[in-house]
């Protein structure tokens, strides 16, 4: 059907005249009103300008440090991965930078070994989501599984030890793989569950602390070493740089999101509580935690309104467009106010994390939560049970998280390692100056990894109750929906439908 | 008639002395409705009937998040989703949103439409701009206004902080006062036009005699409007908000997009509530009860209106 054959005017008028009288479906209706309005909101959409790119991940990919692997474990890869050539395996993701970058360069496995990759890179409650019905149904759908540190319990039993399989397959193990190169503390607090390995450690966000050294010189401000002096900080700079759009600092705190839960339990841990205490009851209600609570209610009095809004894209936006002045939060931030579109490059300083009066001990923490200075939002790569395709899905695995491909995926973005080797790279180390994709925060994050890396509760209800029922009832009490901004009548209301929801679950 | 791509599937027969005669497969010259009825059917039962149904008996089991195996439970969700507080204030909220929504983008089509409802030149042009919101996507349409109500940069927001009419402290979509109305305005924005179109129509359907005769008796624009153009689009009006009612009833797209049921749950509603219980706590039984419960809901309250406006198809 032509629009020129039918004068505009006419042609709108029947079809809504030939609508009402149901004589065409709605779907042909509304076809019909995109044909004639197609050319007009083609343009308006044209006006709209470009979307929002992800400005972390706009410097991947645009460096090639390709020396190669070693020569043996090349070998290996042409030899072992051919015999499964014609293969296609899946793997679906967040996107998080390792992630974007092995799917950038997936092609130098699929040309040795003839292994088709398909990665699935989406938002992070549909990987949940996707990887929940797989095993529920024992689909075998994904033949590799992202798995957040904070639903790893959750596939407690459907998952592949990797070091077992690697001893048990040596026909397929990749030589000179080196467990024992993986960070230790990123090894049991991401990877495994109850000392099991579930697969292999492969993104390390972990809160450090971040300033900017312009402002804090402006101002006379030391760096902020607790949590008493970074709120007195953050006061003092927005009562003095507000009128200029400057504030102390910016919150991820936007409701029923995860990233206000991971700044709501630093908050907690940073003033001695825990989300669970050793009874396996929420402890959110605790003194301590009613201390980090009101802490964090204080915070966001000096923080850009638009906190409430924000998660840790919004939160990032805040820093590269120079609005925040003194943040706790992602290392992965960094490389992203290094690049040369940061309005902010080179201003920005890595420290590291607030330290705590005390800090409650795991053994007082219930479902082996490790309460410290340094939040973590690891993820491993795993091996699913119900793969059809396991052996050409493991020698991928392998060649993923080899020592030359995880330093170069640090070189390609400037995020964290899992690996002490790429920490210690020359390439890497060169890269520790302002740019993009920077590195010189990575000393600051490996601190923190070795010494002061914290850990939400593992436990099979986590994946639910930290994206769905703790951030949704945080969001009411901060942007006054109940509570009457009271943080003990909050948490009271969440430890009661949380410890219902533990004991209905039988985990106590 | 029959389509270009059956035509195809002719056979010319050659027949002695005449032209060739043109024979048809069998199944395209039947004269009885099953061959006719049968992809639709398919089509159906494959994406309407068998989906409600295994939403209905996946709403009798309980999850167990440990073994995540769902165990028969039949009155389990059900009892659940009555005392679940969420759940009523999601009520609230999906009829909250819909009886505003519905009422202003009616009150609006209908004045546009009485606006537009004439034959002088340019009129057809503006009539065609008007669908234009119709041809994006919800999802970029939620999006859009996302952008737009942005706290920190965003056009509307700042020009109504520029104005003094709104305080820069709070947020539009990050303030539980104003959240749902930040949605509501992409909604309205997006489908006030459907409504014009469906009025549109409507009044230009409706005979003149009455007008005129109206007009010769001395009536004003107002009464004109009251007493005939009103009641005689009575029906239009009543087919709009039923059809209108059903999808704003369904409302998700701009809820997940621009806020995500938040701040807190001040616009959470029952579909975006399923969702989050589906894609966060990966209770999938429980997402489904959520969902039957909407379906329910839209039948108890479509079936009212038509009941109580008395309306005929």
């Amino acid at each position: 059907m032509s629009f020129k054959k039918f004068d505009q005017q006419t042609f709108i008028v029947d079809s809504a005249n030939a609508y009402t009288n149901r004589q065409i479906s709605k779907r042909e209706f509304l076809r019909r009103m995109g044909l004639a309005g197609v050319g007009f909101s083609a343009f308006s959409l044209g006006m709209l300008g470009n979307p929002r790119g992800l400005r972390r991940g706009s410097m991947l990919g645009t460096e090639a440090f390709a020396d190669g692997l070693p020569d043996n474990q090349a070998k290996w890869l042409k030899e072992v991965g051919s015999k499964f050539k014609g293969a296609k395996i899946r793997y679906s993701t967040e996107s998080t930078p390792p992630s974007v970058v092995l799917n950038q360069i997936k092609k130098e496995f699929t040309d040795p070994t003839g292994i088709e990759v398909e990665v699935e890179i989406v938002p992070l409650e549909q990987v949940l989501a996707k990887a929940t019905q797989d095993v529920q149904g024992q689909l075998g759908s994904y033949d590799l599984y992202y798995l957040d540190q904070s639903w790893i319990s959750m596939f407690q039993p459907d998952c592949i030890d990797p070091v077992a399989y690697y001893k048990e397959k040596p026909e397929l193990a990749m030589p000179d793989f080196d467990w024992d190169d993986f960070s230790k503390p990123l090894v049991q607090n991401i990877a495994q569950v109850e000392g099991k390995w579930m697969g292999i450690p492969f993104d390390i966000p972990i809160f450090t602390l971040m300033y900017r050294k312009d402002i804090l010189e402006k101002h006379k401000i030391a760096v902020p070493t607790t949590y008493e002096d970074f709120l007195a900080a953050a006061r003092q700079i927005t009562e003095a740089e507000k009128g200029n759009g400057v504030f102390g600092t910016g919150l991820q705190a936007k409701s029923g999101h995860y990233s206000l839960e991971c700044d709501w339990s630093q908050a907690v841990w940073g003033h001695g509580g825990s989300i669970f205490n050793k009874n396996k009851k929420f402890s959110g209600n605790d003194e301590q935690g009613i201390a980090g609570l009101k802490w964090y209610q204080d915070l966001l009095k000096v923080s850009p309104p638009n906190s409430t809004a924000s998660t840790w894209d919004g939160q990032f936006e805040m820093m590269h467009s120079g609005q925040v002045a003194l943040v706790q939060s992602w290392d992965e931030f960094f490389p992203g106010l290094d690049a040369d579109d940061s309005k902010v490059k080179g201003l920005w300083e890595p420290a590291k994390p607030l330290t705590a009066k005390k800090l409650r001990s795991p053994s007082d923490a219930g479902f082996n939560e490790q309460p410290n200075l340094g939040h973590q939002g690891g993820s491993c790569i795993s091996l699913s049970k119900y793969s059809k395709n396991k052996e050409a899905a493991w020698i991928f695995m392998q060649w993923g998280c080899c020592k030359e491909i995880m330093t170069r995926c640090t070189l390609l973005g400037g995020f964290a390692p899992m690996r002490n080797s790429s920490f210690a790279d020359p390439r890497v180390k060169a890269k520790a100056k302002v740019g993009p994709g920077t590195t010189r925060h990575l000393e600051t994050v490996k601190w923190v990894i070795d010494n002061a890396m914290a850990t939400e509760p593992h436990m099979a209800l986590w994946a639910g109750l930290s994206t769905n029922e703790i951030p949704t009832e945080l969001g009411k009490l901060l942007t006054g929906q109940a509570y009457d901004g009271d943080p003990k009548k909050c948490m009271d209301a969440l430890a009661k439908d949380i410890d219902a929801k533990v004991k209905d679950a039988g985990l106590l | 008639m029959v389509s270009h791509h059956a035509r195809s599937l002719a056979v010319d027969v050659p027949v002695s002395g005449t032209a060739p005669r043109r024979v048809w497969p069998r199944f395209l010259t039947s004269e009885h409705p099953f061959p006719w009825l049968a992809p639709i059917t398919a089509l159906i039962l494959a994406f309407g009937v068998y989906p409600l149904l295994y939403a209905l008996w996946l709403s009798f089991f309980k999850r167990n998040p440990i073994t995540r195996m769902n165990v028969f439970n039949p009155t389990w969700n059900w009892g659940k989703l009555i005392g679940d507080e969420r759940v009523w204030g999601a009520i609230g909220h999906t009829y909250l949103y819909t009886i505003t929504a519905l009422s202003i983008e009616l009150c609006l089509g209908l004045a546009i439409a009485l606006l537009l409802d004439s034959d002088r030149k340019g009129y057809g042009l503006l009539r065609a701009l008007m669908t234009l919101p119709l041809v994006v996507p919800p999802a970029v349409t939620g999006m859009m206004f996302l952008l737009m109500l942005d706290g920190s940069f965003g056009v509307l927001s700042t020009g109504l902080v520029s104005l003094g009419l709104w305080p820069p402290q709070h947020p539009i979509l990050a303030s539980s006062g104003s959240a749902l109305a930040g949605v509501l305005l992409a909604d309205i924005w997006q489908w006030t036009p459907f409504m014009v179109l469906i009025m549109l129509a409507g009044l230009r359907a409706l005979p003149k005699e009455p007008f005129e005769a109206a007009a010769i008796d001395g009536a004003t624009p107002a009464q004109a409007f009251f007493r005939l153009t009103l009641p005689m689009l009575s029906r239009i009006i009543a087919l709009a908000v039923l059809i209108r009612g059903v999808d704003l009833f369904r409302i998700y797209d701009y809820v997940k997009v621009m806020t995500d049921s938040g701040p807190g749950t001040a616009t959470e509603t029952l579909t975006s509530y399923a969702g989050t219980i589906y894609f966060k706590n990966a209770d999938f039984p429980y997402a489904s009860t959520i969902s039957l419960f909407t379906l329910l809901l839209v039948i108890i309250t479509s079936s009212l209106f038509i009941k109580l406006f008395k309306v005929r198809f």
